[in-house]
C-alpha cells in the first residue's frame, strides 16, 4: 500500500511539475516585462522631469493656481505629481502586459478596457489643467480692466468670470471621462443660463448708460465733451 | 523666403524718385485731416528757411486713416506744377506717403520712416508728430541742425508744458530713465526727435521688430537703443506744447506704450543701466523745461478714489507682484483720509521698481501687470497734484528734482530684487 | 556709364579701406594684388633704374589706390638676359635695385602700411651665370654635377614641346665646357635643375625659407609645371612635380602659417586643378584660360567664351582661390585657345604682326582695347566682380601703352610714368640713360598719361579704379562667394550673381558696343529691392516678372540685393 501511495503522490509531483513548467516560462516573462517596464518608466520619469523643468512647468501650474490646490490637498508640486504619474502608468502597463501573456481569460478584456479608457483620462486631466489656467488669467484680466475702468465691484465680476470657466472646464472634463455625462451637463446649463441671465437684466438696467458711451466711442469719431474731459494728460 | 516686406511697392516707386536726400522728415498719421496740413506747411517753411540747398523729402506714414489725410500731404509736395504753397523753394521738396497698416501702430510707422530713411541714404531725420498744432518752423531747425552739423545723433524735445500735464513723464519716466541710464533726459519717450542716418540704420538693422515691438512703444526704445550704442544725444528747447484732453481711459493705452516699453527694455540692456550711478546732463539748447502756471481744472478726487478701489480689489495681484513691505505700506495709506493721504515719493519709487522686477519675471501676464500699475499711479499723481497745486515753476522744478535723486539713491534697490527670488 | 560724378572727388581717389576678416578667413582670398617690378617703378638715385627705396617712396600712392598686396617681379642678381628671370644668386639682390637692407627697409615699410609682399621664386631653372651651373658644369665629378639635367644626346624628352618657339629650336642645349646638352625649358641660357636631386630639393626651400623668415608673404612660384622630366612624357605636371610642390607646401605650413603659395601654370583649367590637390598644394593659381576669353567676349560681344570657360573650371578645395588678371609681364598667352579661337584673336588684337610673339600678343590693356575708357572699365568691372582674386599690372590703372619695338616683351615694362615732366617723373637721369625709353606718343606718351594729371582731374581712369577698388572692398562676397550665372535671351550680356552667407550682389556687364535691353530672370530673388553699388541708389524691387535694365555701350551695373 506504501508503494501506492508514494506512486500516487510521485504522480502527482509530476503532474504538478509538469503543469508548473509549463506555466512557469510564462511567469518568468511576466516578471522580466515587470523588470523592464521598472526601467523604461524609471527612464521616462526622469527625461519627462528634465523636460518639465526646461519648460519650468513649476512656474505654468503656480499660474494656473493648480498649485495652490495641490498643496492645500496635500499633494507634492505639480512636477512631482505628473512625474510619479507618469511612471506608474508606465510600469503598470508593462505589467499588465505581461499579464496578457499568462493567457488568463477575462482578464485580457479588462485590460484591453483599461487601456483604452487611459488616453481619456489624460485628455480630462489636461483639459482640466489648462482650463485652470485660463479661468485665473481671464478673471485677473477682467479684474484690472473693471478697476481701470471705475467698474464697481470689480472682485465680484472677477470671481464670477472665474466661477463660470472653472464650471465649464469641469464639466468637459467629466464628459471626457464618461462621468455623470448628462448630470453635468444639465447642471452646468441651468448654471450658466441662470448667470446670464441675471447678468443681461443687471446690464440692461444698470448699466444703460455705459452701453451707449461704449457704442459712441467705438462707432462714432470724435468723442463728446462728457465732463470727465478733465482727466490727466499723462505724457 | 516668402517674407512679405513691409514696404509696399507703390511706396517703393515712390521712394526710387525721391532718390538721395539730405534731410527727411517722417510724419506718423492716423485720421489727422484736421491738422496736417498745417503741419506739414509749417515743416516745409522749416526746412525752406533753415536748410534750402538741401535735398529733403517729408515722408508719411499712415495707420489706416480714412479721412483723407494721404491726399492732404501728397498734395503739399512742391515740384514742377505751380505749387500754392507761398515759399519760394531751389529745388523739388516732395511730399510722399504710404500707408503701413489699416490700424495704427507706432512701430511700424517708426520702422517705415527709418527703412524709408535708410534706403534714401538721408542724413539727419526727424519725426514729428500731427498733433502739434502749436509747431513752427524754428521746430525744424530746432531738432534738426544738431544733427546735419554732425555734433549729435539723437536730439530729443523739450517743452513749456503746463505743470500738470505729463505727469506720468515727471513722475516715472523720466526719473527711471535718468536713474537707470545716467542721462538726463526729460523726455525719453517723445513723439518728435531726429536722429542721423547712422542711428536709424543701426536700429533698423536691430531685429527687435516682433509683433509686441511694432504694438508697444518703440519712442523709447529708440532713446535707449542710442544711449546702448554710445551714440551722442542732445535737447532742443521747441516751444509749447498744449494741454491735450484726455479721458481716463486713455492712461492705460499709454502706459503700455511707454512703461510696458521701458520696462520691457530692462532686461536686454541689463549690462547697460545696471553699472551706472548718478546722473549727468546732456547738452540741451535753449531751456531745459518751462511750466506754464495757468489753473488747471482736474478731477483730483476721482484719482484718490480710484487708487484706493485699486488697492483693495487688486490686493490678489499685488500680493504676487509686490513685497509685502511695500503692501502693506499701501493699504496703510489707503485708508488714509484725503486731507492727510501723502503716497510718499520713496514709497513710490519702491513700488515702481519693484514693478520692474515682477514685470522681467513674468510673475503674471506682463500687460496685466502694466494695468495694474494704473491705479497706484493714479495716487502718486494725486500726491504729486496736491503738493504743487501752489507751487512756482521752480518748486515743482524742485519736487521732481528730489523725486529723480529718490530714483537713483534707491536703484541699489532695483539690483537686489532684480534678481531676488527665482 | 558708371557715374562716379559725385562732388566728393577726395574720396573718389581713396581706394576704401579693408573689411575685417572673419576667423581663418585667407587674407588672399580678399587682396588687391598690384604686379610691379621695382626696375620699373622709380628711381630714386639717378642711375636710370628703378630702385627698392624708389618703391618704398611710391608705397603711399598705392595705399591710395586701394593696394593691400604688392607682387615683386624678380629682383636677383641675374644678367638679365630674361628679364631677371635667370637668376644668378637667390640670397640677394641686383646691384641695380639697391642691397638687401634696402629691401628689409621696404618690406617693413609695406607691412606699415598694411600692405602684403609677395616675390617671385624661379623654381625650375637658374641663369647660366649662377654658380651652381657654373660648378656643375664643370666636370662630371663635381658635386653639384646632378643639379642640372645633362645628357649626352639629345633625344631624350623628345614629346615635350618647345615654350619660347620664336627663339629656341630645342629643349637641348650644347655646353662646350663639360661636352654634353643639359635640358631647359626656356631659353638656352636658362638651364634646368634637377629635381630629382634630393639637395636640389633641399637648398630651394633653404631659399624659401631666407625670404619668408625676412618676412615675405608669399611667392609667386614662376614655371611650376615643368619641374620633373620623365621618358615617355610631355614633361609637364607629373605626379613627381605635384609631390615636390606639395613637400614644399607643408614645411610651409608647419613653418610659416599664413604664408601663401601662388602657382604659374600656363594649363587647361582640368590641368590645372591638380596644383591646388586637396588644399594642400598651391594655396592660390592664375586662371590662364580665362584671361584671353574675356577679352574675346568682349570683341565678339558674345558671352559664350567667358560662361564657357567658366563652366568648365572645376571646383577647388575651399581655403583654395583663383588669381584673376588681364594683363601681367608677359605677353598674351593663347596657347589656351583652338586654333580658330587664336586666329580670331590675333586678326582682333594683333593685326601688325610684330605684336605677336611666342603664341601671344605682346601689348598692353590699354593699347589692346584701343584706349577705349569704357571698355577699360568693363574688363576692369569684370575682373573685380568674377571669382577670384584680382591682379592689376603696373601701368594698367592710368592706361599706359606699350612700345613693341622694344624686342621680346620689354614694350610692356617701360618706366611708370608719373608726371608729364622730366622722364615722366620717373628718374632724375638722362634721358638716355634710362633702362628703357618712355612712351612718348601723344596718345600714351608721359605728357598725356600720367599719375600727378590724373589725380587733379576728377573723372580720370586713376580715380575711377581706385573708386572700383573701394567699392569691391565694400563686401567680401566677391573674394570668397559662389557665382551663378543667368543665361538671359540677350547674348551679348554677362550676368551672373554672386553669394556670400545673406550677402547678393548681382552684376549685370553688355559686352557690346551697343546700348543694351535685357531681362533677367530674377525671380529667385523675388522681393529683394536692387541698390546699386557706386551711387547707392535704389532699383526697383524684383517681382514676378524678368527684370527689365537697360545699359550703354560696354556700361556693367552692380546690385546689392537688399530685402527691407
Amino acid at each position: 500500500m506504501w508503494e501506492m501511495i508514494v506512486s500516487e503522490l510521485t504522480q502527482a509531483m509530476g503532474d504538478l511539475a509538469r503543469g508548473f513548467a509549463h506555466i512557469l516560462p510564462r511567469i518568468i516573462v511576466v516578471v522580466i516585462m515587470a523588470l523592464v517596464g521598472w526601467v523604461v518608466a524609471y527612464l521616462a520619469k526622469v527625461i519627462l522631469r528634465s523636460i518639465l523643468r526646461l519648460i519650468k512647468f513649476d512656474r505654468l501650474s503656480e499660474n494656473a493656481g493648480a498649485s495652490q490646490l495641490l498643496t492645500k490637498a496635500a499633494l507634492p508640486s505639480a512636477t512631482d505629481l505628473l512625474c510619479r504619474f507618469v511612471f506608474w502608468l508606465a510600469w503598470l502597463g508593462f505589467i499588465l502586459l505581461g499579464v496578457r501573456v499568462l493567457g488568463i481569460v477575462g482578464l485580457q478584456e479588462q485590460i484591453a478596457k483599461f487601456f483604452l479608457f487611459l488616453p481619456r483620462l489624460f485628455v480630462a486631466l489636461l483639459i482640466m489643467f489648462f482650463g485652470l489656467l485660463l479661468a485665473t488669467f481671464l478673471a485677473r484680466a477682467a479684474l484690472l480692466a473693471a478697476v481701470n475702468a471705475n467698474f464697481p465691484s470689480p472682485r465680484l465680476l472677477s470671481v464670477s468670470v472665474r466661477t463660470i470657466i472653472i464650471i465649464f472646464v469641469l464639466s468637459m472634463a467629466f464628459e471626457e471621462v464618461g462621468v455623470a455625462e448628462q448630470t453635468m451637463l444639465v447642471a452646468f446649463g441651468v448654471a450658466f443660463g441662470a448667470m446670464m441671465l441675471g447678468l443681461a437684466i443687471a446690464f440692461g438696467t444698470g448699466g444703460k448708460e455705459l452701453a451707449q458711451q461704449f457704442l459712441e466711442k467705438r462707432f462714432v469719431h470724435g468723442r463728446k465733451d462728457d465732463g470727465k474731459e478733465d482727466e490727466l494728460s499723462p505724457l | 523666403m516668402a517674407e512679405t516686406s513691409f514696404l509696399t511697392d507703390d511706396f517703393l516707386g515712390q521712394l526710387i524718385s525721391v532718390g538721395e536726400v539730405d534731410i527727411l522728415v517722417g510724419v506718423p498719421t492716423h485720421n489727422n485731416a484736421k491738422t496736417i496740413s498745417s503741419i506739414v506747411e509749417t515743416i516745409q517753411a522749416g526746412i525752406l528757411t533753415f536748410f534750402p540747398r538741401e535735398r529733403a523729402a517729408i515722408i508719411n506714414a499712415d495707420g489706416g486713416s480714412r479721412d483723407g489725410t494721404r491726399q492732404l500731404v501728397m498734395s503739399a509736395a512742391i515740384g514742377d506744377a505751380q505749387s500754392r504753397s507761398k515759399l519760394y523753394a531751389l529745388r523739388t521738396l516732395r511730399s510722399i506717403s504710404t500707408e503701413y497698416a489699416s490700424s495704427p501702430a507706432s512701430g511700424a510707422a517708426l520702422r517705415t520712416i527709418l527703412a524709408a530713411a535708410e534706403l534714401l541714404r538721408a542724413k539727419a531725420c526727424a519725426v514729428i508728430s500731427p498733433e502739434s498744432t502749436q509747431i513752427t518752423p524754428d521746430w525744424l531747425a530746432a531738432l534738426l541742425r544738431p544733427i546735419y552739423a554732425e555734433t549729435f545723433d539723437l536730439v530729443l524735445p523739450t517743452y513749456r508744458r503746463h505743470r500738470f500735464d505729463g505727469i506720468l513723464l515727471t513722475n516715472l519716466l523720466y526719473p527711471m530713465t535718468r536713474a537707470l541710464y545716467g542721462l538726463e533726459i526729460r523726455e525719453p519717450s517723445a513723439l518728435e526727435f531726429a536722429f542721423s542716418g547712422r542711428l536709424g540704420s543701426q536700429f533698423l538693422a536691430q531685429n527687435a521688430w516682433h509683433e509686441e515691438t511694432a504694438q508697444v512703444g518703440s519712442e523709447i526704445q529708440f532713446t535707449l537703443a542710442a544711449i546702448a550704442g554710445g551714440y551722442r544725444i542732445c535737447q532742443s528747447f521747441l516751444g509749447a506744447k498744449e494741454h491735450v484732453g484726455r479721458h481716463s481711459a486713455d492712461l492705460v493705452p499709454a502706459m503700455r506704450q511707454t512703461v510696458g516699453a521701458l520696462f520691457s527694455s530692462l532686461e536686454p540692456n541689463f549690462s547697460v543701466w545696471n553699472a551706472k550711478t548718478g546722473s549727468q546732463p546732456i547738452p540741451t539748447t535753449g531751456a531745459e523745461q518751462e511750466f506754464s502756471l495757468e489753473p488747471l481744472r482736474i478731477n483730483r478726487k476721482r484719482l484718490r478714489e480710484m487708487f484706493s478701489v485699486g488697492v483693495a480689489e487688486l490686493e490678489s495681484v499685488f500680493q504676487s507682484i509686490l513685497s509685502p513691505s511695500t503692501l502693506g505700506e499701501l493699504q496703510r495709506i489707503a485708508a488714509l483720509e484725503e486731507d492727510s493721504f501723502s503716497y510718499s515719493a520713496e514709497l513710490w519709487v519702491k513700488t515702481v521698481y519693484e514693478f520692474a522686477a515682477a514685470y522681467r519675471k513674468s510673475v503674471i501676464s506682463r500687460d496685466h501687470i502694466i494695468q495694474a500699475l494704473a491705479p497706484l499711479f493714479r495716487g502718486r499723481a494725486f500726491t504729486f497734484l496736491v503738493e504743487n497745486r501752489n507751487g512756482s515753476a521752480a518748486n515743482v522744478e524742485d519736487d521732481i528734482e528730489a523725486l529723480c535723486l529718490e530714483f537713483e539713491r534707491l536703484k541699489p534697490y532695483l539690483l537686489k530684487i532684480w534678481n531676488g527670488r527665482e | 556709364m558708371i557715374n562716379a560724378d559725385r562732388a566728393d572727388a577726395q574720396i573718389i581717389r581713396r581706394g576704401g579701406s579693408d573689411l575685417p576678416l572673419e576667423k581663418d578667413e585667407p587674407w588672399y582670398k580678399h587682396a588687391i594684388i598690384y604686379q610691379a617690378h621695382v626696375r620699373t617703378f622709380y628711381d630714386s638715385n639717378g642711375d636710370g633704374i628703378g630702385d627698392f627705396p624708389g618703391l618704398d617712396e611710391k608705397l603711399d600712392y598705392l595705399v591710395d589706390l586701394g593696394i593691400n598686396t604688392i607682387w615683386l617681379m624678380p629682383f636677383f642678381p641675374s644678367p638679365l638676359r630674361d628679364d631677371g628671370y635667370d637668376i644668378a644668386d637667390y640670397y640677394s639682390v641686383h646691384s641695380s635695385y639697391g642691397t638687401l637692407e634696402d629691401f628689409k627697409k621696404f618690406l617693413v615699410s609695406a607691412h606699415e602700411r598694411r600692405i602684403r609682399v609677395i616675390i617671385e621664386m624661379v623654381l625650375n631653372h637658374t641663369s647660366d651665370q649662377h654658380p651652381w651651373f657654373q660648378e656643375s658644369r664643370s666636370s662630371q665629378e663635381n658635386p653639384r654635377r646632378d643639379w642640372y639635367v645633362w645628357s649626352s644626346t639629345d633625344a631624350r624628352y623628345h614629346e615635350a614641346r618647345i615654350i619660347f618657339l620664336d627663339t629656341e629650336m630645342s629643349n637641348w642645349a650644347w655646353d662646350p665646357v663639360s661636352k654634353s646638352y643639359y635640358w631647359h625649358r626656356f631659353f638656352s641660357h636658362q638651364p634646368d635643375l634637377n629635381y630629382d636631386n634630393p639637395a636640389v630639393r633641399e637648398e630651394i626651400w633653404n631659399v624659401m625659407k631666407f625670404w619668408l623668415e625676412m618676412g615675405v608673404d608669399g611667392f609667386r612660384l614662376d614655371a611650376v609645371p615643368y619641374l620633373v622630366e620623365r621618358e615617355g612624357t610631355n614633361c609637364e605636371n607629373l605626379p613627381e612635380t605635384h609631390a615636390i610642390l606639395k613637400e614644399l607646401r607643408r614645411k610651409l605650413d608647419e613653418q610659416f602659417p599664413g604664408k601663401m603659395l601662388l602657382a604659374e601654370a600656363n594649363q587647361w583649367p582640368a590641368d590645372l586643378r591638380p596644383y591646388f590637390a586637396d588644399g594642400d598644394e598651391f594655396h592660390m593659381a592664375f586662371h590662364f584660360p580665362l584671361m584671353p576669353r574675356m577679352f574675346m567676349g568682349v570683341k565678339l560681344e558674345d558671352r559664350k567664351p567667358i560662361t564657357e570657360i567658366l563652366q568648365q573650371t572645376p571646383e577647388i578645395p575651399p581655403s583654395c582661390q583663383w588669381c584673376l588678371f588681364l594683363r601681367n609681364h608677359d605677353e598674351l598667352t593663347l596657347e589656351m585657345l583652338t586654333d580658330i579661337e587664336r586666329d580670331y584673336m590675333n586678326d582682333s588684337y594683333a593685326q601688325d604682326k610684330a605684336m605677336r610673339l611666342n603664341l601671344g600678343i605682346r601689348r598692353r590693356l590699354a593699347t589692346l582695347l584701343d584706349n577705349d575708357r569704357r571698355r577699360i572699365e568693363l574688363m576692369n568691372g569684370m575682373l573685380m566682380s568674377l571669382p577670384g582674386t584680382p591682379s592689376i599690372y603696373y601701368g594698367d590703372e592710368i592706361g599706359m601703352g606699350d612700345n613693341i619695338n622694344l624686342g621680346d616683351r620689354n614694350g610692356v615694362r617701360t618706366p611708370m610714368q608719373w608726371s608729364g615732366g622730366w622722364n615722366g617723373g620717373f628718374s632724375a637721369a638722362d634721358p638716355e640713360k634710362l633702362y628703357a625709353p618712355l612712351i612718348q606718343d601723344p596718345v600714351y606718351g608721359f605728357p598725356a598719361v600720367n599719375v600727378l594729371s590724373q589725380k587733379r582731374t576728377q573723372h580720370s581712369l586713376l580715380n575711377w579704379m581706385g573708386r572700383l577698388i573701394a567699392v569691391r572692398k565694400t563686401t567680401h562676397a566677391f573674394g570668397s562667394g559662389s557665382i551663378e550665372f543667368l543665361y538671359p535671351g540677350n547674348q551679348r550680356i554677362l550676368a551672373y550673381v554672386r553669394q556670400l552667407g545673406d550677402e547678393k550682389i548681382l552684376v549685370v556687364n553688355n559686352l557690346s558696343n551697343a546700348a543694351q535691353a535685357v531681362e533677367l530672370d530674377l525671380r529667385r530673388y523675388k522681393g529683394n529691392i536692387l541698390i546699386e553699388m557706386f551711387g547707392k541708389n535704389i532699383f526697383p524691387r524684383v517681382g514676378e516678372l524678368p527684370y527689365l535694365l537697360t545699359l550703354g555701350p560696354y556700361q556693367f551695373y552692380w546690385f546689392r540685393l537688399r530685402r527691407i
